[in-house]
């Protein structure tokens, strides 16, 4: 282990990761994104500009998308989660890393939310509140039991630590 | 009990002052052609005109002012009634007292009267404003709704008795040095420069053009500072039981409380002009009143006051730090590549009960939270900082203007300090 990495080192054991399914969700989205692109490409096939063009579009549109294909790949992979005896840590990132620790009684409210392909996949995300906006805690990609366990764990030990304002 | 009573006669006359600008503005606008073409007669007009606006205002001021009246009631509450088509009455519970206040508005101010406010523990309908009393009356009402609230809040012991505020000057700013603060800011000064720079310039070329500009350039800046010197005119902190008690303000008089636990966060703020004076900006992150967002409080604890001054204002706020002994972490050199021009000012401190962090080169902060209100810790590294071994730590506090961002530390100590901070936070929250 380097010593980039011991910055965002687990607390104990190792993170929890988060589903697979994560990646699966974030590349319909991103394939659903593609549709426009795809009108787009045929916007500049029916004009009449240079052939070229279009070909030049195809391939800056297959590159992209392979590109955010593995993005998400890397991205999902870098997510982690670890419970503490006090406080949930979160990792996240791979071009900008972040690790957000919260502490249980720092926690005004827990979330949780599924948009649609996230139910049709059976997925679901935590995201925890302080009074600070600027805490960023959110663990996508969790299976809806493990998220409402993980929010009712999380409730639980922040009414019990809860110390308000 | 107090037999019922009306607030000064002189009171109609100086509600329906406002008459005349809307006449002076109309003589400087539209009328101005007028007076071109038709002469002296239409001053007259407009003149006599606003005068019959004066009397007609005062007359209606008159008649609310008549039948509007107060007095303290056997039970010990403050009433007033008012209203001339509707009647009104109101009923403030002394025993639930929260502050009385005598301010003096500009107008009132120059016919030697003031006006009273008093304020009662509650949401709505808790505030009346009492305009206006001579100075011996408003002194005397002053003491005797003090006394009935200590009368009649028999719950409270007597040593708790949280009206019994003498104020206590921490600190206020003169005058001249709020006016010199305000022209001493980067984009104020550079932009008078420049219109002195273009007059001249106009004045050499005989252009007509720059002078638009310049009411641009030139304008905009006067109208922030006269706005931000009318607003924190006479800005002067005092100590009451409550907390810190602020008022500022010359044409509209401002009072706030700020109790010392809901401070979140203060930030020390030095503009680079200020510094050879050494001023500096006491800024404050306050966490919002329940229920009620709009009351968040000021986020200004002292506008621009000498170090040392202001530094004795954080002491009041948070008496364990000594803002000047912060055991400061400084950012290592390969910072300079990520920060070329802040990086000697970036630093971190923890103490047992505070997180402070520097940062800003041309505006010098330090922004200090104590571990018992940081919400959560974070660390980051951008791309840029993982190759030069630097990462960030932000301590989150409640909303407002004070951020504490210790950026581009050394990566090998950033999880340590991180870990830190949090186990202070846990060992502050546990304490009852």
């Amino acid at each position: 282990m380097d010593s980039v990495d011991a910055v965002f080192v687990p607390p104990a054991a190792a993170w929890m990761p988060v589903s697979r399914k994560l990646a699966t969700a974030r590349r319909i989205t991103l394939s659903l994104g593609y549709i426009l692109v795809a009108v787009g490409g045929g916007v500049i096939a029916w004009s009449p500009l240079p052939r070229w063009w279009l070909v030049g579009y195809l391939i800056a549109a297959v590159v992209v998308y392979v590109w955010a294909w593995w993005v998400i790949g890397r991205r999902v992979a870098a997510y982690g989660y670890a419970e503490r005896a006090d406080d949930l840590i979160v990792v996240s990132g791979i071009l900008v890393r972040r690790l957000v620790i919260v502490p249980y009684g720092r926690m005004q409210m827990v979330d949780l939310r599924a948009g649609p392909i996230d139910r049709w996949l059976g997925i679901a995300t935590v995201q925890l509140h302080t009074a600070a906006a600027t805490t960023d805690a959110a663990i996508p990609g969790l299976t809806p039991l493990e998220a409402a366990a993980l929010r009712d764990r999380l409730a639980a030990r922040g009414e019990a630590r809860s110390a308000g304002l | 009990m107090t037999d019922p009573r009306r607030t000064h006669a002189l009171t109609p006359l100086i509600q329906a002052v406002p008459a005349f600008p809307v006449a002076f503005v109309f003589l400087l606008g539209p009328g101005r052609e007028l007076i071109a073409s038709r002469g002296l007669g239409v001053i007259a007009l407009t003149l006599g005109g606003a005068l019959l606006g004066y009397l007609g205002l005062a007359a209606v001021s008159w008649l609310l002012w008549s039948r509007r009246t107060f007095w303290i009631d056997t039970d010990g509450d403050l009433r007033v009634d008012s209203g001339v088509v509707e009647r009104s009455s109101r009923r403030l519970q002394l025993s639930r007292l929260q502050s009385v206040d005598i301010v003096a508005p500009f107008l009132a101010r120059l016919a030697g009267l003031v006006e009273v406010r008093v304020e009662v523990a509650g949401t709505s309908g808790s505030h009346v404003v009492l305009r206006y009393l001579s100075r011996a009356d408003a002194d005397l009402l002053r003491r005797m709704i003090l006394e009935f609230a200590r009368r009649t809040a028999d719950d409270v012991a007597p040593e708790e008795e949280p009206w019994v505020n003498e104020p206590d000057l921490l600190a206020s700013v003169p005058q001249g040095r709020l006016m010199g603060s305000l022209l001493l800011r980067s984009v104020t000064a550079t932009l008078l420069l420049l219109s002195v720079l273009l007059l001249v310039f106009t004045a050499a070329t005989q252009g007509g053009a720059g002078l638009v500009l310049v009411l641009i350039t030139g304008g905009l800046p006067i109208l922030s500072v006269v706005g931000e010197f009318l607003s924190n005119y006479g800005f002067r902190v005092d100590r009451s039981r409550e907390g810190l008690r602020i008022r500022q303000g010359l044409l509209s008089t401002k009072t706030r409380t700020i109790p010392a636990e809901r401070v979140h966060a203060v930030a020390v703020v030095s503009p680079l002009l200020w510094r050879r004076r050494g001023w500096v900006r006491v800024t404050v992150t306050i966490a919002g009143v329940e229920g009620d967002a709009s009351r968040s409080g000021p986020e200004v604890l002292i506008p621009v006051a000498p170090r040392a001054e202001a530094l004795a204002l954080i002491a009041e706020v948070l008496p364990s730090v000594d803002v000047e002994a912060l055991p400061f972490v400084r950012a290592p050199r390969a910072s300079r590549w990520r920060s070329p021009f802040a990086w000697r000012a970036l630093a971190v401190a923890i103490t047992p009960d505070v997180i402070a962090a520097r940062y800003g080169r041309m505006t010098a902060t330090t922004a200090i939270a104590p571990h018992s209100h940081v919400q959560s810790v974070r660390v980051t590294q951008g791309a840029w900082e993982r190759r030069l071994g630097l990462a960030s730590l932000h301590a989150d506090t409640a909303p407002g203007p004070v951020h504490v961002v210790a950026r581009h530390l050394d990566q090998a100590l950033v999880r340590p300090l991180a870990d830190q901070e949090i186990a202070l936070v846990h060992r502050v929250r546990r304490m009852p």
